[in-house]
């Protein structure tokens, strides 16, 4: 099917956007497209007013600094998952976009984009909690920041307000004792998840001394897993891991049952999965890799 | 402050195609998939799933493999497009092309061009395990082939060891 007629409009400062956002109820934002123009085609979205990010100034931003790194609204997938300065400052990055989707679509889906459409199974959320990351808005009350651990509230449902713009997003420099990972299953390299983790697992003298491991694809929204994050501390690799698959299980009490895989299936996958990335953590931690 | 919409409903869209320039007036929700199609009269380029999913929609723009079905031709404006059309000179197929004939790597063919598109996008010396080519491969779908004659034939251009 083809979209629904709109209107077009693409502004060059982030002024122009949020007054074009104003103007009616139904516009949106169109970054990459790759979720909005498929939802499009379907008539599942009909605005009536599309206004493209792409060309405003200074949405193509993407810094690296001693602090993290700063990707702006309109940085493609690609572009990140291609340099290797991002890659050295915060490396889940490189490795969780290489499960978004396939080449084509990252070439022109955003990360933003990706956080802002809140698929509970995506990764880039996720990771974005995982990372603790902090986002950038922008709308007609002006501009604030939130963590990416505050954003995401349920199936395609974040705090974005009316007419707010995310203008970038943050992802810390993982910390000299940190290793960030994902890991999941999809029935097809490039599918979304059936089941995943997010995980940045802190050691100290090979045990595990903090960690923040997120679930998607389990419940609407991608969730802390706070028995396992207890479970987990002082983990050492020869350690018995059914405490922390027990814990991973009780996390995913929400799992949800649908087409692809029962609530029981995820909730398996969820504790299998939790403990094959807190072993490949620790495992890299070792080799120096993230020390 | 803006009050009414500053958007457009037709759009102006100049692109190179194939080394040819093209400029048209078209409606702001035109797929640049029906626009190489049905405006441009290029019709090599498939339409699958027009969600995104299939890749037979496969085009190169500004270098970049994108999906054409899920992305509007306003969005191509200013872009240089390839598409399957210009892959052979006169009817001489490139090696990947030609490959694929040999390898029986096509049965209908709905699927070619968006496979075609995909490899032409990128560096060969990216890939240089199998699994790679396989992953490399994973956003085009094929209903026939099994791929296995598909990944033959990319192995044997790229010079691939396969196990
Ligand atoms: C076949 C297929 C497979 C996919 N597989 C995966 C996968 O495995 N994992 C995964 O995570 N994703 C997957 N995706 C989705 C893909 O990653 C999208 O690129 C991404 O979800 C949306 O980014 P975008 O830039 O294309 O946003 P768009 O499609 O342009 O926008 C998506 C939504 O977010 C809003 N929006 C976008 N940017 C902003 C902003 N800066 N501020 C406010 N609102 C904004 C839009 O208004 C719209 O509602 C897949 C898509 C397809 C078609
Ligand atoms: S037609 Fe574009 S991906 Fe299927
Ligand atoms: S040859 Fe028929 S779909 Fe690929």
């Amino acid at each position: 099917m083809k979209p629904a007629p709109f209107d077009y409009y693409r502004p060059a400062t982030v002024e122009d956007a949020l007054a074009a956002l104003g103007t009616s109820e139904t516009a949106k934002v169109l970054a990459g497209g790759q979720s909005l123009i498929p939802a499009m085609n379907f008539r599942l979205s009909q605005p009536d007013l599309l206004v493209d990010i792409g060309g405003v100034e200074g949405f193509d931003r993407l810094d690296v600094g001693p602090s993290g790194v700063m990707i702006g609204a309109s940085v493609t997938q690609s572009r990140v998952m291609a340099s290797d300065e991002v890659a050295e400052a915060v490396p889940g990055l490189r490795q969780a976009l290489h499960h978004v989707a396939h080449l084509q679509i990252r070439n022109r889906g955003t990360v933003c984009g990706s956080i802002a459409h809140a698929d509970p199974a995506a990764e880039l959320p996720a990771l974005a909690i995982a990372c603790g990351a902090t986002l950038f808005l922008q709308g007609p009350a002006g501009e604030r920041t939130v963590d990416a651990g505050d954003f995401f509230l349920g199936p395609f449902w974040t705090d974005l307000g009316e007419g707010e713009i995310i203008t970038g997003v943050h992802f810390p420099s993982e910390p000299a004792d940190t290793v960030t990972l994902m890991d999941e299953l999809a029935w097809r390299s490039g599918d979304f998840a059936i089941t995943g983790v997010a995980a940045a697992v802190a050691t100290r003298d090979g045990c595990v001394s903090g960690a923040r491991l997120v679930s998607f694809g389990v419940s609407g929204v991608p969730s802390r897993m706070a028995a396992a994050e207890q479970a987990v501390l002082g983990f050492a690799p020869g350690d018995d891991s059914s405490a922390l698959y027990g814990a991973a299980y009780e996390d995913g009490g929400d799992a949800v049952d649908d087409i692809h895989a029962t609530a029981e299936y995820r909730r398996e996958a969820l504790g299998a999965l939790a403990v094959r990335s807190v072993r490949a953590a620790l495992a890299s931690n070792g080799n120096g890799t993230g020390v | 402050m803006m009050d009414t919409s500053p958007g457009s409903r037709e759009v102006d869209v100049a692109a190179t195609i194939n080394g040819m320039q093209v400029t048209h007036r078209v409606p702001a929700r035109l797929l640049l998939s029906d626009f190489i199609r049905d405006v441009v009269g290029l019709t090599g380029t498939h339409v699958g799933c027009e969600h995104g999913y299939c890749g037979a929609c496969t085009v190169i723009v500004d270098g970049d493999a994108i999906r054409s079905c899920s992305t509007l031709a306003v969005q191509a404006d200013g872009s240089t497009i390839r598409t399957v059309e210009d892959l052979a000179t006169d009817g001489d197929l490139t090696p990947m092309q030609q490959a694929f004939h040999e390898n029986h790597a096509m049965q209908c063919g709905f699927c070619t061009a968006g496979f075609l598109m995909t490899l032409e996008s990128v560096d060969p010396d990216d890939y240089r395990e199998p699994e790679q080519v396989v992953d490399l491969l994973s956003g085009n779908l094929c209903r026939c082939t099994g791929y296995q004659n598909i990944v033959n034939a990319v192995c044997s251009v790229w010079e691939v060891e396969r196990s």
